[in-house]
C-alpha cells in the first residue's frame, strides 16, 4: 500500500474511524513482523511483539503527524517494544523453564480432567511468554495487573498472552486425547 | 495478515477519536511565558548587574536573549525527540548538547574580556547561591516540558529529558547572568554551568519518571 494511503488511513483512525486500523494492520503487520523476527529470532515471540506494537501504536496514535510517513513512526514504536521486551527479560526473576520445574498446585477437581504429565508436556509446547502468563494467572493466582508489572508489559497484553496460551493449551490437550 | 479478534476487541474497548499533537515547535511555544519569566525574574527581583554600563545593552540583555533563544530551540528539539520516528541522529544530539555549552563559554569569555570582575571573598557561598538560584529558576520550565514530552511517546526518554533539562537550564541562567556581575570564568563555569548541568540531570530523571507513569495509564 502506498505511503499516502497509509497516512490517510491513520488520519481517519485518529479522527474516529476504527475500521481504518484493520487496513493499517493488514498493510504494515508483515513488515513489522519481519523486523521483529529478525531481532527476536523466535516466531512466537515475534508474533507477541507485533501484537504489543499495535497496542502501543493505538496508545500513541495522537503522536502521529500525517505530514510524515507512517512507517518510520510505527518502526520506532516496534523497536521500542523490542527493547522494552529485552529489558524485561533481563530483569525477570525467573526463566519460564524454571516454572516448569516447580511442583505446580493443581486442584483436585482439575486433576481429573487431564493427566498432570500430559498438561506438563502440552505446556512445554506453548510459547514461553504465553506459558508464563498462563502459569502465573491460572496456577499461581497472580492478577493480570501483577503479571503485567512483572513482565513490564501492558495489562491488556498480559490478558492476551494468557488467553492465547490457554487456547493453545486446550488445542494441544484435545489433540493428545484423540 | 488480519488483526487477531481478541486484539481488535481490546483496541475497540477503549477506542476514542484523538486530536493529533501539534508540531514540536508549536508545542514549545507553551514554554515561552515561563522562559520569559525566568529571563526577567532575577534582574527584577535583585536589580541588573552593576557593570551593565561597561558591557552595554548587547553584552547584558543581547547575550541573555541569545542564550534564552538557544534554550528555547533545545526545548523544541527535545519535544521533537519525544515523538516516535522523529528522534535525532547521534551527531545531531551531540551538537544539541555541545552547542549550548560552547555558547555559555563564549559569553563568559566575552563578559570577562570587557568587564573582568573577580569574586575575591566567599567564593563557595556566592557560587552556591548562584547555583541554587539558577537551578531553581529552571525547575518550572523542566516540570512543564517533561510533561509535554511525556504526553508524546518518548522512546528515548533519557535523551529527550536531557535536552529539555539543558534547554530549561539555559533559559534560567540567561536571566541569572543579568543579575550576577561576577564574570570570573572560575565562578561562571563552576556555579552557573553546574546549575545548567544540574537542570539537565533533573530533566533526564523527571522525563524518565513522568514517561514511566504515563505509559502505565490506559490509552486515551
Amino acid at each position: 500500500m502506498e505511503d499516502q494511503r497509509l497516512r490517510e488511513l491513520m488520519r481517519e483512525y485518529q479522527a474516529g474511524r476504527f475500521e481504518a486500523f484493520d487496513e493499517i494492520h493488514a498493510a504494515i503487520a508483515p513488515a513489522l513482523r519481519r523486523y521483529l523476527l529478525s531481532q527476536a529470532r523466535d516466531a512466537a515471540r515475534a508474533d507477541d511483539l507485533v501484537q504489543e506494537t499495535f497496542l502501543q501504536m493505538h496508545r500513541a496514535r495522537h503522536t502521529y503527524d500525517s505530514s510524515f510517513p507512517l512507517m518510520p513512526w510505527s518502526m520506532a514504536i516496534a523497536r521500542h517494544v523490542w527493547l522494552m521486551d529485552c529489558r524485561t527479560r533481563s530483569r525477570r526473576p525467573w526463566a519460564p523453564d524454571d516454572v516448569m520445574d516447580l511442583e505446580l498446585p493443581v486442584r483436585a477437581e482439575a486433576a481429573s480432567l487431564a493427566e498432570r504429565s500430559e498438561v506438563r508436556r502440552a505446556l512445554r509446547q506453548v510459547s514461553p511468554d504465553r506459558r508464563d502468563a498462563v502459569i502465573q494467572h491460572h496456577l499461581l493466582g497472580f492478577s493480570f495487573k501483577e503479571i503485567a508489572e512483572r513482565a513490564g508489559i501492558a495489562e491488556t497484553a498480559a490478558k492476551l498472552r494468557s488467553s492465547r496460551g490457554m487456547a493453545q493449551l486446550r488445542a494441544l490437550l484435545k489433540g493428545s486425547s484423540k | 495478515m488480519s488483526m487477531a479478534p481478541d486484539l481488535r476487541a481490546r483496541l475497540a474497548a477503549d477506542y476514542q477519536p484523538v486530536r493529533a499533537l501539534r508540531s514540536p515547535w508549536a508545542r514549545a511555544l507553551g514554554v515561552l511565558p515561563l522562559g520569559l519569566i525566568a529571563l526577567v525574574a532575577a534582574p527584577l527581583a535583585f536589580d541588573v548587574r552593576p557593570d551593565a554600563s561597561r558591557l552595554g545593552w548587547f553584552g547584558v540583555w543581547g547575550f541573555s536573549l541569545l542564550q534564552s533563544a538557544i534554550g528555547f530551540l533545545v526545548v523544541a528539539a527535545a519535544l521533537r525527540e519525544s515523538i516516535p520516528g522523529r528522534g535525532w541522529s547521534r551527531g545531531a544530539i551531540a551538537l544539541w548538547l555541545s552547542m549550548p555549552l560552547a555558547i555559555i563559554v563564549g559569553i563568559t569569555m566575552f563578559s570577562w574580556q570587557f568587564s573582568p570582575v573577580m569574586l575575591r571573598r566567599e567564593f563557595w557561598v556566592v557560587g552556591g547561591m548562584c547555583f541554587a538560584g539558577s537551578a531553581a529558576m529552571a525547575l518550572p520550565v523542566v516540570a512543564l516540558t517533561s510533561i509535554l514530552a511525556a504526553r508524546a511517546y518518548p522512546t528515548r526518554p533519557a535523551i529527550a529529558g536531557a535536552l529539555l533539562g539543558l534547554g530549561a537550564g539555559l533559559m534560567a541562567d540567561a536571566g541569572w547572568r543579568i543579575f550576577c556581575h561576577f564574570s570570573e570564568p572560575a565562578h561562571v563555569l563552576s556555579a552557573h554551568l553546574a546549575a545548567v548541568i544540574m537542570s539537565t540531570v533533573i530533566g533526564t530523571l523527571a522525563t524518565i519518571s513522568v514517561a514511566g507513569v504515563t505509559s502505565e495509564t490506559p490509552a486515551e
